[in-house]
């Protein structure tokens, strides 16, 4: 038996350096926290030999000259992990996916195909060259040796079967991976090397550290003997495509989307599984984006550039595409990417079907699915963040709601079950409520004539009135933190109108001769408003 | 005419905005003859809105708002006295029985103790809105009727406020028609929390921080508007002008609010004096006894001062409080508990031959007017220093007890918002994360001097907080609008207060944190403006120390040390002082003492007086060090400003030393009464208000030019004045303290091993960390051994050895170990010896493996074994088989076996030298064995690296390299933002200078490396030795975790 283990020293330097490779003969330090605090969490070698050291804050590692500072990027190793899971696939299918860093590879009888075990370890390398991966590559007999000594010695180890101990006994027993008590009693010990570990009598050592200090013993060894875990297939499912011409036109779009929807539902029908959401993402053609209009603004700025990201999240979990990719239309239809799209990513998030019925006895609601595609053509119309349940927010800024996106029948059950049905005890009793009162959203532009500070006459949307009564002003002012402070004094006026002007959006029919609204005067924006009317 | 009689100031802690003095001050800037300040539950801000109202000339109405159980708050306003009295008391009991910060009073409490209260119905949090909100109109009326019952129906005032709520106003048309259908009178209020409109984000941060929210999730917890700032009159008339009655019914009120916090009705204790004799004449009685016992029966000059002093005391009335002290000295005595006066009680001939004080005023020639004079007309101030910690507690309890627990209290300490407390919570409630704020606290205050550029706005800058962005601008101005805010109530370390009869009449009692304590609503300065006698009882780690070395040296030599008659002018004593050898000794151990020592080469006793009051902020800011040690040399002629300040300025060379100078100053050379004088230095000295201070100097100025002192004299009279009453000594605390510095000092010298143990029982405390104390006692040839189980206690003791004593280092100093543990071992140990560490184990279950192995790897188990030759690595071998205790199953087995486990020899190699080192610091934080440096002596040589020791005997002027371990960072305030550092090796201490610009360049090095090399020019002038640095790079001597002592 002959295992083969590849190891990506320093992996987080090394996954940001395959995306940018210009950083490889850079000093690099990579930071890790919130901004505008950050603290280095990695740094290549030549970082460290300037005297950057991890946990330094960002500030001070800033006055370093010559230093390139990058945030850590989890996707970037994410795909140096796919990556690395792709080289050893590439050499073999039993691998066993060992740490984020670090594979093991079964490759006996793998001679035939590549040469000797030399030769298979030139070729993971050379894999990694292609794949701007530096990793160590170590063969043994056994995985754990493997995996040790591709964490311990740099290029690539043979390990001669029965030389094992040999071999590892020079390196620090760090590389056995203790655990931090065990590591911190060896410390104490003044044990530092495998060889050093490996000379303590074992059934002492049994006593003293349990079946840890055995299996780290057997480790420091080199005798151990497990299998490989071989690896899962995973949860992720993802898509991507290259398009040779890039794509402007949506049916076209479409029929590609269809394509990898298939395949994507394909993949969850044979693990049973179903999406509860699916991403898309384009890489769009940087030439066309100087020609974007003011839409482009936002969305650059929540994407990097030439990105366009969407995700559309399911109310219960589907694979069926034909749903799907209508969706997914009418997402696209009301938010273009506005550029050519040279690459698609379509990714699932993958969950559970749906297996429960509905009760025999509940109402009959909306299928969901068409529900959702119903709030998605609702959507296209009136724009996202503009459908939904609307609801209170606590806070004394008058009008202020917010949408709440809508739940399923199914989905407020489940909801309400979790929460014990407090909350729509509570709902119940604050919705009782005395008096009426109709928002003019968004509040109507008004003229006002006041006397000793008090309001006479009003001007609005082509209506004038005499203020018959008049109560308040009734004061709010807050969020001061805030960019959007507001600062308001409302008035409660019973109106009189005397006259009317054809400008009016209100139609004469419905122009009551009295009213009792509401106005108020806001501070920061220097102007009056009316705010609703009580009915 | 309109008076504001309901606001509340940031004593209501979290619920208000403003200083009580900023509320006085913007009610004068409205005109307004009056104000009643109602803080939530207390008294807290009253002394001081009394103090500022009545410098502002406007009457202080006092009153607060108290919790009801039912949540709700009754706000009282004080009429009279029993008024006053009533609030206290109800304050107090509903404090009492409650947690600390907590509490609410029954109905059937305020029933009994409304008496001299008017009850106002208050504002959203008040009795009548909570009853509109819970039963309507009628619930409403019903809660009216039951106040009317209990304060009296002329007693209760329906209150109106108008922020401009809807809600607000619905309640005030039934408040207004409750009040017609009762016919009580109406009362218009503003609810005032914070002085200023803009201040309402400060409240608004406030209630953030108590509701435990950010200000983004707070919501409607937050207020609505700013609408309770203070309004003047016209605003209110404007306000309220549909009901003028609200408005002129609070004039009426104010008029009937007699009372005012200088009709307190505080008294002293009376002391119970045994036969039916008066106070005076017990005092007189005892104050002779004492006398003939200090100065004998014949000294007529002491006779006479005590003579005067007595009847200045019995002119004063003051008997009863010099016997209550002398009682609490007694009580110590007789408990074998060290005590001894310090401040201006040590003025007094009355108190020295009392006991209570140790220093011979006669014979010092000390001002007794500092302690007590009859126009100042307050309390003497009598501080007793006690040794720290178990001792001074038994003399507080003392004294609740036979005052009882309503006649004595300690004195509140108001802890306010500061950089680093208002940073983290302010942050908080912005919703920065805890990363940033961690690093902004840790960033904000952390060296004493603060060059010019260091601002709040750099920290902010250095934290990578940008000042342009809107969120920081405002986090920046927020931290600086609640500086000296208060934040919450503490306890002072020692003020006690007691009271004839019942202290909580006169001002309200709290739980203190600590058990069985009770504090004031006042803090030490509100007490003394209040007249509130006190009696401080400090505790002093050297005390502590002393104590402690008699008691070793009582036990160990077999002498008896009476600290009272220890020989004066010991030439040991002198010589060490003389060549600054003063590590551990009181007060001159510091390096700026150090360095000052063998300049002024004290000879006497009143030299080391001196030399403790030199070496403060005071002389140093005020340039006197130097002119002082110049003329002490000869080498310049003494001035003395002005001819008239000789007399004042004559025993210390023309140089202001001694708070008593200034006083002296002040009233020849500005024409100041000694009242005034006292009331100069109160001012600068508390430094309560930069404004009190300006005004104060105004009169200082406008008396010196009276007298003809005009331009730089006046001047430097100013500055010398100004600079010192902040820290000066007075002559009479110098001397106390001199004297506690000279037993220290002759305990050093003559019973090293006793003093060395004492010192490193009572950690932390002094300039110096264990660790040089015990290197310090090792080059005085004291041998320290190491922690063995086998031989150690708790604490530090001493061991006979052919040449003497040794001091064996105690388990206390195990990191993690237990105290409990640690006596459980001994106990142990003294029925049987521990056979091994099996034994050890199974004969002390409790003791959990991180003790164990800390034990093992300090090397205090190495004797445990029969073997010899054990090391720490085969304890630490053992300890890991030992704390994996087998079930009971095995156990019996497991015994069986002990025998061959302690013959087993473990695998593990010893430990090298470094690797003890590393252990012994990361362990205890100290080592036995030899210095880190020692180890590399010889290579450090061949690079021309010298010791500490050779400095003294190199030429000034020489340029050297010296290495060591820093054992102290400085970056005193006086200072320019100089560096002192303390590298210590092997041989001793040697002192280096780092210039502003080069700790600039080389901040990290100096601040973070443990150990050091220097490069620079030495100084050697007058026995003073330092290296004026000017390089400085890391050195890799140990990897052993030795600490800085660095005053930030």
């Amino acid at each position: 038996m002959a295992f083969a283990s590849v190891f990506v020293p320093n992996f987080m330097v090394q996954a940001v350096v395959r995306a940018e490779p210009a950083l490889r003969e850079s000093a690099l330090a990579l930071v890790e926290g919130k901004p505008p605090l950050c603290s280095v969490t990695a740094v290549n070698e030549k970082a460290a030999q300037m005297g950057i050291e991890i946990g330094m804050a960002k500030t001070n590692a800033a006055r370093f000259a010559g230093l390139e500072i990058r945030p850590r990027s989890l996707s970037q190793e994410e795909i140096a992990h796919a990556v690395l899971l792709d080289i050893g696939w590439s050499v073999s299918p039993r691998m066993e996916d060992t740490a984020q860093d670090a594979i093991a590879l079964d490759i006996t009888g793998l001679s035939y195909l590549f040469g000797s075990e030399e030769d298979i370890g030139a070729h993971l390398l050379q894999c990694s060259s292609t794949c701007s991966l530096r990793p160590n590559v170590a063969i043994a007999s056994n995985v754990d040796t493997a995996l040790i000594a591709a964490r311990g010695f740099a290029g690539i180890t043979v390990i001669p079967s029965g030389q094992e101990s040999k071999y590892l006994g020079e390196l620090s027993v760090s590389v056995l991976s203790p655990s931090a008590e065990t590591a911190e009693t060896l410390s104490r010990w003044g044990v530092h090397t495998c060889a050093a570990f490996a000379g303590l009598p074992v059934l002492q050592l049994s006593e003293r550290l349990g079946q840890e200090g055995v299996r780290l013993h057997v480790l420091a060894r080199g005798a151990s003997s497990r299998s490989l875990v071989i690896a899962d297939l995973g949860h992720s499912f993802e898509e991507e495509m290259d398009l040779d011409d890039a794509v402007e036109e949506l049916d076209p779009l479409s029929f590609l989307l269809g394509r990898l929807l298939d395949q994507l539902c394909a993949r969850l029908a044979a693990r049973s599984l179903a999406a509860a959401a699916v991403r898309v993402r384009f890489e769009l053609q940087p030439a066309f984006e100087n020609a974007f209009d003011i839409r482009k603004e936002t969305f650059r700025s929540k994407n990097p550039s030439g990105l366009y990201e969407r995700e559309i999240q399911l109310p219960i979990p589907a694979r069926d595409s034909k749903m799907l990719l209508k969706l997914l239309r009418l997402r696209l239809q009301s938010n273009p990417p506005g550029a050519p799209i040279h690459k698609i990513l379509l990714a699932a998030d993958s969950a559970r079907p749906r297996a429960t019925q509905g009760g025999l006895f509940l109402p009959s609601f909306p299928d969901p699915e068409k529900l959702e595609l119903t709030i998605a053509r609702i959507a296209n119309v009136v724009g996202e963040g503009n459908v939904g349940s609307p609801s209170l927010v606590d806070t004394h800024r008058p009008g202020e709601f917010q949408m709440r996106r809508f739940l399923t029948p199914l989905a407020a059950v489940e909801t309400n079950c979790n929460q014990g049905g407090a909350h729509s005890g509570k709902q119940r009793a604050d919705s009782k409520v005395a008096t009426s009162f109709r928002a003019f959203r968004p509040p109507v532009p008004a003229k006002l004539e006041l006397h000793a500070g008090r309001p006479t006459r009003v001007i609005f949307q082509g209506l004038r009135g005499e203020v018959l009564a008049a109560a308040g002003p009734w004061r709010t002012s807050g969020d001061w933190w805030r960019e959007d402070p507001w600062q308001q004094d409302e008035w409660d006026l019973e109106i009189h109108f005397h006259s009317f002007s054809g400008h009016s959006d209100v139609s004469a029919k419905f122009h009551p001769e009295c009213g009792l609204y509401r106005f108020y005067y806001d501070s920061l924006r220097g102007g009056w408003f009316v705010r609703g009317i009580y009915d | 005419m309109y008076v504001e009689l309901h606001a509340r100031s940031a004593f209501s802690f979290l619920e208000g905005a403003s200083s009580p003095e900023e509320l006085a001050r913007v009610c004068a800037e409205h005109n307004m003859p009056a104000m009643a300040l109602l803080d939530r539950d207390g008294v807290y801000g009253s002394p001081r809105f009394h103090l500022a109202a009545r410098k502002l000339s406007i009457r202080a109405h006092i009153g607060a708002e108290i919790t009801s159980v039912a949540g709700w708050r009754y706000p009282l306003l004080v009429e009279s006295r029993e008024g006053y009295q009533n609030l206290c008391r109800l304050i107090t009991r509903m404090k009492l029985r409650a947690k600390k910060g907590e509490g609410s009073a029954r109905p059937e409490e305020i029933a009994g103790m409304g008496g001299g209260l008017i009850c106002l119905t208050g504002g959203e949090e008040g009795p009548l809105a909570h009853a509109l909100a819970q039963g309507g109109i009628e619930s409403a009326l019903e809660c009216i009727e039951q106040l009317c019952r209990a304060f009296g129906r002329q007693n209760v005032y329906v209150e109106l406020q108008r922020h401009f709520h809807r809600d607000e106003e619905a309640r005030n048309q039934a408040a207004v028609a409750i009040a017609r259908k009762l016919k009580l009178p109406l009362l218009a209020a503003n609810g005032v929390s914070h002085a200023l409109p803009q201040q309402r984000e400060v409240l608004d941060v406030f209630t953030c921080i108590r509701r435990h929210r950010t200000l983004a999730t707070a919501g409607r917890l937050l207020s609505r508007n700013s609408e309770r700032y203070f309004k003047g009159q016209t605003e209110m008339a404007l306000l309220f002008s549909d009901l003028p009655a609200a408005i002129a019914g609070t004039e009426v009120l104010s008029s009937r609010l007699q009372f005012t916090l200088n009709d307190l009705g505080y008294k002293f204790p009376a002391y119970p004096v045994p036969d039916g004799g008066s106070q005076m004449q017990f005092l007189r009685q005892r104050t002779y006894e004492g006398m003939i016992g200090r100065y004998g029966s014949s000294d007529e000059r002491a006779r006479r001062q005590i003579d005067r002093e007595l009847a200045l005391i019995e002119k004063l009335d003051l008997s009863g409080y010099f016997l209550i002290v002398w009682d609490i000295v007694r009580f110590c005595r007789e408990k074998n508990i060290l005590v001894q006066g310090r401040g201006s009680a040590a003025n007094s001939a009355v108190c020295y031959a009392l006991g209570i004080t140790a220093v011979d005023p006669v014979g010092m020639d000390l001002l007794f007017e500092r302690f007590l004079s009859e126009e100042r007309g307050e309390w003497p101030d009598i501080d007793l220093d006690l040794p720290s910690g178990d001792q001074r507690e038994r003399a507080i309890q003392y004294v609740y007890e036979r005052y009882g627990k309503l006649g004595a209290a300690m004195t509140a300490n108001v802890i306010t918002y500061r950089g680093r407390s208002a940073a983290r919570e302010i942050g908080k409630a912005l919703s920065f994360d805890t990363e940033t704020l961690d690093r902004l606290a840790g960033l904000v205050g952390s060296w004493e001097y603060k060059d010019p550029g260091d601002t709040l706005a750099r920290h902010f800058r250095d934290t990578g907080l940008d000042l342009q962005h809107p969120r920081v601008r405002k986090f920046f101005e927020l931290c600086q609008a609640v500086q000296d805010l208060p934040r919450h109530l503490g306890q002072h370390s020692g003020g006690m207060v007691v009271c004839q009869g019942q202290l909580d009449s006169v001002v309200p009692l709290e739980p203190a944190t600590m058990p069985g304590r009770v504090v004031v609503q006042w803090d030490k300065e509100d007490c003394a403006d209040m007249g509130i006698v006190k009696v401080d009882l400090l505790g002093l780690g050297m005390m502590a120390v002393l104590e402690d070395s008699l008691q070793i040296i009582r036990e160990q030599h077999g002498e008896e040390v009476d600290l009272g008659h220890l020989p004066a002018n010991d030439p040991a004593v002198y010589a060490a002082l003389q060549n600054a050898d003063t590590v551990g000794m009181f007060q001159v151990e510091s390096r700026a003492q150090m360095s000052c020592l063998p300049r002024l080469r004290p000879k006497c006793f009143y030299d080391i007086v001196v030399q403790v009051a030199i070496i403060r902020p005071g002389p140093i800011v005020g340039k006197m060090v130097h002119p002082y040690l110049k003329r002490r040399q000869g080498l310049e002629t003494p001035e003395y400003f002005h001819p008239d300040l000789r007399p004042a300025l004559e025993r210390t060379l023309g140089v202001p030393l001694f708070q008593e100078q200034l006083l002296r100053m002040a009233m020849i050379a500005a024409g100041f009464t000694g009242g005034e004088a006292e009331e100069l230095r109160r001012t600068m000295g508390f430094k309560r208000s930069e404004a009190r201070m300006k005004e104060i100097e105004v009169k200082l100025r406008r008396g010196m030019h009276a007298k003809g002192i005009t331009g730089e004299m006046q001047d430097k009279i100013v500055q010398s004045i100004a600079s010192f009453a902040l820290y000066g000594f007075p002559e009479s605390h110098a001397a106390s303290f001199a004297l506690i510095a000279y037993a220290s000092a002759y305990l050093k010298c003559h019973y090293l091993a006793a003093f060395t143990a004492a010192m490193l029982n009572n950690q932390p405390m002094g300039f110096y960390r264990p660790a040089t104390l015990v290197k310090d006692a090792q080059r005085h040839g004291l041998k320290c051994k190491p922690i063995d189980l086998t031989r150690s206690d708790w604490k530090c003791t001493l061991e006979t050895i052919p040449e003497g004593f040794a001091v064996r280092l105690g388990m206390s100093y195990v990191k993690g170990l237990r105290k409990e543990i640690a006596l459980e071992i001994v106990r142990q140990r003294e029925i049987r010896r521990f056979a091994s560490i099996d034994d050890l184990k199974q004969r002390v279950p409790e003791m959990q493996k991180s003790e164990l192995t800390a034990l093992a790897e300090t090397g205090a188990l190495n004797f445990i074994s029969s073997k010899r030759n054990s090391h720490r690595r085969d304890a630490l071998w053992q300890v890991e088989r030992a704390a994996r205790r087998p079930g009971p199953l095995l156990e019996t087995q497991e015994n069986s076996e002990n025998e061959s486990a302690v013959i087993l020899e473990s695998p593990l190699q010893p430990m090298t030298a470094e690797e003890r080192l590393v252990a012994d610091f990361r362990g205890t934080g100290l080592t036995a064995g030899p210095h880190p440096m020692a180890y590399r002596r010889a290579e450090l040589k061949r690079h021309g690296i010298r010791a500490a020791v050779e400095l003294a005997k190199i030429p000034d002027g020489t340029r050297v390299r010296v290495a060591g371990a820093v054992i102290a960072r400085q970056r005193p305030g006086t200072a320019k933002g100089f560096v002192f550092l303390s590298l210590e090796d092997e041989t001793g201490i040697a002192n280096a200078i780092i210039t502003p610009q080069l700790f600039e360049r080389d901040h990290t090095v100096v601040v973070h490396h443990p150990f050091l090399l220097i490069e620079g020019t030495l100084q050697n002038q007058d026995n003073v030795v330092s290296v004026k640095v000017e390089r400085v790079l890391p050195l890799e001597i140990s990897r052993a975790e030795m600490t800085s002592h660095d005053f930030h």
